[in-house]
This record gives C-alpha cells, structure tokens and sequence, in this order.
C-alpha cells in the first residue's frame, strides 16, 4: 500500500542545513544506457551475431506451433491465398486477360507478396513484442529487427520452394485470351537469389524505422495494415500494369515503376517465366531502394535506442 | 499495510488545483507582499555553505546525479479531469489522457567500490523504478545515472523466451549476454546445475511452472560476473532446496562484483549482507546509511503505518529524514560523462 502522501505535503526546509556537494572526475565513468555511437554500434551488432543467427533460428521452428498442422500453414497459406485470387480475379473479374502463364504470375505474386509484408509487419513489431528480453538483456536492439527479418528468410525457403515447383508444373498452363510460353529452368532462375537479397534489405530498412515507429506509438500498427493494402494495389499482384497504361493513367505506372515491391516481382517473373531480363531500370530503383531505406532505416532506428526498454 | 486508507496514486499536483489555492491565498493575504511564492524564505538565512568533499574517482563504482523519474501512464477516467468540454469529449473517445505519476524526485548519491548498498522502502515507493533507471532500461525524466560499467540486474521477472525449449533459452540467454558459443558451451553445465532441471529441459519453457522458469533465469543471469551487480528481492522465492543450491553461487557473484545493490523487504537479509542502507519513500531519498540504524527507523516507520498511527509514523519520518545529508554531484569541469559503456558484459 503506498502511504498517503501527509509527508510529502509539508515540504520542510530544515535539510538545507546539511547540504554537501561532493565533487568528482568523471572521465572514467560512463553513462549508464547511453546510446554508442554509430560505429560503435555497427560493431556491438557485429559482436551480438551469434545471438542474433541463434535468435532467427530457434524460433523459426517453433511458428505456428499452436495449430495442429504446424509449419505445413507456411505453404498452405499462400496456396489457399493464390486459389482465392485466381478465382476471384482470374476467373470473376478476368483480370488476367492478356497476361501469359497467368497462374505462374499470380502465383509468383502472392508468395512473393506475402514474403515481403510478413516480414516487415513482423520486424516492426519485434521491439515492442519482444518487451521481455529487451527488459533481461543488454545488446543493441537492433539485433531484434533483424534477426526477425532474418527468421522470415530462413522460414520462407520452404515456401520459396513451393514457388518454384509450382511455376514449373502448373505456371504455364493456357488460359483463355493469353499465351502460353513453356517454364523450364535455366540459368535465369538464379536471378532470384540477387534480387531478394535486395529486396531483403529493402525489408530490414523499413522493419527498422517502423519498429521505433510502434514502438512509440502502438497506432502506427494499424497504419501498417493500411499500408499494406496500398502496397498490394500498386505491386501488380495479380494484374499487369498495361491496365493503367491502357486507361491512360500513366501516373499509375510511375508509380508502380518506382515501386521495389513491383521491381522485385517483374525481376523474378521475367527470370522464371519469360526465360529473360526484367528492365534494367527495375534493377537500379530496387537497389537504390535497398540501399536507401537501408541506411535511412539504420539511422532511425539507432537514433531511438536509448528509447526502447521504456515502458508503456 | 494501512489498510484503512485507500490507495490512492501519488500524481502531479494539477495546475488547476494548485491555481485554485493559488487564487484564494492571493485574496485573502493580498496585502501581505511577502507571502506571494515564498521564495525570499526559500534559502533561510540559517543555511550553512554547503561543504564541498572531493571523492577519488577511482573508487566510485555508481553516481546517480539528480535523477528523477515521472511515469506518463494512460488512464482511461482521466478525462474528467480536463477543462473544457470540447477537450474532455476529444479524450473520452480516444480513451486518451495521460496520467503523470511521480515515481522518483531528485535522487542523488555515490557508490564506492566494495559496498553493498541495501534499498528499502514500501511499497510503491519507488525501488523497482530506481533499479530500472540503474540498469539504464529507462532513461531518467531529468538527471543521469553515471556508472564504472554497465549495472547488471539479478532477478528473475524478467521472462525468457516462452516458446522455445529451456536448453534454448540457455544459449539464447548467455548469448544475449555478450558471451561468444564457445563461453556458452562452457558455461552451458554450470547453469544446469544450478537450475537443478536437468529432467525438463527439452520441454519448451511455456510449460514451465514459474518456479523452474525463475530457477531457470536465475541460473542464467548468474553465469556472468558483473562488476555492478543488483539483486531483486524476488530471488528469494523458491524452495529451500533451491535456495540452498543459489546461495553458494550467489555468494560467489556478490564475492567479485565491485559493488552489490541489494533490494529487498527482508530487513534481516539487508542487515546481514549490507554496509549501507538506501531507504526510498514517496519517491524521496529519506535516509542513506548504517544499515542498524536505518532499518530500526524504517521498522518502527512501518509499525506505527501498519496499525494507522499516521501521527507517530510523521514523527519518525521527520525525524529520520534530519538526519540526511543531501548530496549534490559537481563533475569537475568538463568531465561529465557522456560516453556509452564500451561492451554490454564480456
């Protein structure tokens, strides 16, 4: 029980009498919790890697283990999610018209998709769910964000491989009003791997600035869903940028070129489906996205370390 | 424990309240000039210059520099007490309105090397919050804990991972802790043993009873030797067995470490172990020093509130707070530390 607060009231000035100050030289001591400074930090992550491969990797294993079939959700999910959007947008609304090996190209962009905003939905909130051992331990914290980037790479190879098979076997068959060019592994493939590597720095810059975003300000969480949405609409998913060409919103396409969601699947979807390059220029705007959200992210997120063991 | 009293949380006075006082002093001592603020009776004349002492810098394990710490807590009936019907709707729908809860006011002190430094208060006055700005988790509202190396907490609130199985959580934790695999494999043994669960460590901690996973985190937390060391008085749970088993390496870390704070309201214990006693009421520094003396004024202190003697209870309050000697810190100029410690444990 706190004491009623009768002491407090009558503040006395009787203590002056006694006062001492005590002087000191500081040079050796240090402030406790002080943020490092950029460097410093960049070290301290690099000493903390262990704990951060150890961190992804442990509990990559154990998501989803509530439900009774486990990891199998990591592919079954996005499989559930691509049959819904063919159906609906592929068979309802026909968006698809007009876009060869259709299945491959909404399968390729689904996946892809759900990859790149479970990741980042998951790295915003690292800090803030992760309360627990932010509160037990002393490393910097943004080990957190990235090891949870990390995990959602280790996690993802399964489903990657789902993707690919998929695209094989059932990513050419015809479609009504479209092509069909045969899928078969070359080379090309191997594109992949440059490009999420780019993309997953795209992701840790973002996950960093969002995870002292919510961290701060839990709202900013609905935000992110919103966000989403936004993202989704303007990746060409599950449809082909020719359709806000061909209504005249070149704007639309702009956009679309300028953004890394939608460099990363026209990459990925010329390498496995059209056995060819995508434009160089989705390379330059996804890697210069990749580095610049890395940074700005980084400095961020460094910005706020002193911030993120406070409670709310 | 008053029962009697409700609990009521200490917050920030309201500016409207005090201004209400405010303006009802003014016009009832309006032609006395000199009750205004009180300011010129601030410093009395009888005050003393204050006695200026240099401390040897390298005995001083811990500074605490004028910290204070204000809590901003949601609270969802603060709305009525904003003014104003348009702010008190804004803030009923949001469900917003910060509370302020004064949690420590300008606390200032010096650890040397080699004590061991007991805190005590009762509750809600304010311990956990001291600890936590130590720890530097929470940077103080106003003022700077300065240290020799960064404090390490013993306690076992802090949670692992619930997910993951207890071996782990072992690694995760000393990990987490700075030590590079191999230090963790060989600490790896040392910290099964102390836990004493060698039978459930394959079985993820959710599974744990609270009294294994708080054997489980103690037994972690004590695989390194820090230099500044804070123990909660939660360890003090478990079964005697345990505790048996965890006062020899207990004994061990406390041996080593530089300086030990010790938090707790088993005044024997602080009796025992300590050279200094910290007592924290209200949020307020009311004594620092020989443990004898200052736990038999916090036990009468706690005697007369417990059986609703608040009259008595006042008395030993003033009384042992004549006694302090407030300390204020001055770094010689030009050293006050800025710098961030140079690697967390190792």
């Amino acid at each position: 029980m706190a004491a009623p607060t009768v002491e407090r009231a009558e503040e006395s000035e009787d203590s002056y009498e006694s006062r001492q100050v005590a002087q000191l030289d500081g040079t050796n001591l240090i402030r406790v919790g002080a943020r490092p400074g950029l460097f410093r930090y960049i070290r301290e992550i690099w000493s903390f890697r262990h704990f951060l491969y150890y961190d992804s990797h442990s509990r990559v294993s154990t998501a989803n283990s509530t439900d009774s079939l486990g990891r199998l959700w990591m592919i079954l999910n996005p499989l559930l999610m691509g049959a819904a959007y063919f159906f609906v947008f592929g068979m309802l609304l026909n968006t698809g018209r007009g876009i060869d090996n259709f299945i491959g190209y909404l399968i390729i962009g689904v996946f892809t998709f759900r990859f790149f905003t479970t990741a980042v939905s998951g790295g915003a909130g690292s800090i803030a769910g992760n309360q627990k051992v932010v509160q037990a331990f002393n490393f910097p914290r943004a080990c957190l964000v990235i090891s949870s980037t990390v995990r959602e790479l280790f996690s993802s190879v399964p489903m990657f491989f789902v993707m690919g098979l998929l695209v094989l076997t059932i990513g050419d068959i015809k479609l009504d009003g479209a092509e069909s060019i045969p899928t078969t592994l070359t080379w090309h493939w191997l594109l992949f791997f440059p490009c999420i590597a780019l993309a997953l720095m795209v992701m840790l810059g973002w996950s960093l600035a969002l995870a002292r975003a919510v961290n701060a300000h839990t709202d900013v969480k609905h935000l992110i869903s919103f966000g989403t949405r936004i993202l989704f609409y303007t990746s060409a998913v599950f449809f082909s940028p020719d359709r806000w060409s061909n209504i005249g919103a070149d704007w639309l396409v702009t956009v679309m070129n300028l953004n890394p969601l939608y460099c990363v699947l026209d990459i990925i979807r010329h390498a496995w489906l059209y056995d060819g390059f995508a434009d160089p220029a989705r390379w330059i705007v996804l890697a210069s996205w990749a580095v610049g959200s890395m940074i700005i992210g980084f400095l961020i997120f460094w910005q706020g370390e002193e911030s993120y063991g406070k409670e709310r | 424990m008053s029962t009697s009293t409700p609990y009521v949380p200490r917050r920030v006075s309201r500016s409207s309240e005090s201004e209400l006082i405010a303006q009802d002093l003014a016009i009832e001592f309006d032609d006395h000039d000199f009750s205004e603020d009180g300011s010129w009776d601030e410093y009395p004349l009888t005050q003393q210059s204050p006695v200026v002492r240099t401390v040897d810098p390298k005995n001083v394990c811990l500074v605490v520099d004028d910290a204070s710490m204000t809590y901003r807590v949601r609270s969802s009936n603060e709305y009525k007490h904003s003014q104003g019907r348009f702010t008190r709707a804004v803030k009923r729908i949001t469900g917003a309105g910060w509370t302020e809860v004064p949690a420590l006011s300008n606390l200032s002190f010096i650890v040397n090397r080699g004590e061991s430094v007991g805190v005590i208060g009762t509750n809600g006055s304010g311990k956990s919050t001291l600890i936590k700005l130590l720890t530097g988790k929470v940077r103080p509202t106003s003022g700077e804990v300065y240290a020799s190396s960064t404090p390490v907490m013993l306690g076992v609130n802090a949670a692992l991972v619930k997910d993951i199985s207890g071996k782990e959580n072992i690694r995760l934790g000393c990990l987490a802790m700075g030590l590079s695999p191999e230090q963790a494999d060989a600490k790896y043994d040392q910290i099964v043993e102390i836990s004493g669960l060698s039978d459930a460590l394959d079985m993820p901690l959710k599974t744990y009873s609270s009294g294994m996973a708080s054997r489980l985190q103690f037994a972690i937390a004590t695989s390194v030797d820090p230099d500044i060391l804070l123990i909660d008085e939660a360890l003090n749970t478990g079964d005697a067995q345990f505790r048996a088993r965890t006062k020899k390496r207990l004994d061990e870390v406390r041996a080593q470490a530089g300086c030990v704070f010790l938090v707790s309201h088993s005044l024997g214990t602080i009796k025992q172990m300590c050279t200094r006693v910290i007592w924290i009421e209200q949020g307020e520094l009311l004594a620092d020093g020989d443990p004898q003396w200052v736990c038999q004024q916090y036990e009468e202190y706690t005697a007369h509130k417990s059986n609703d003697r608040l009259r008595s209870a006042k008395v030993v309050y003033e009384r042992t707070r004549l006694q302090l000697n407030p300390i204020q810190v001055d770094f010689t100029d030009g050293t006050r530390p800025k710098k961030a410690a140079t690697s967390s444990i190792s």
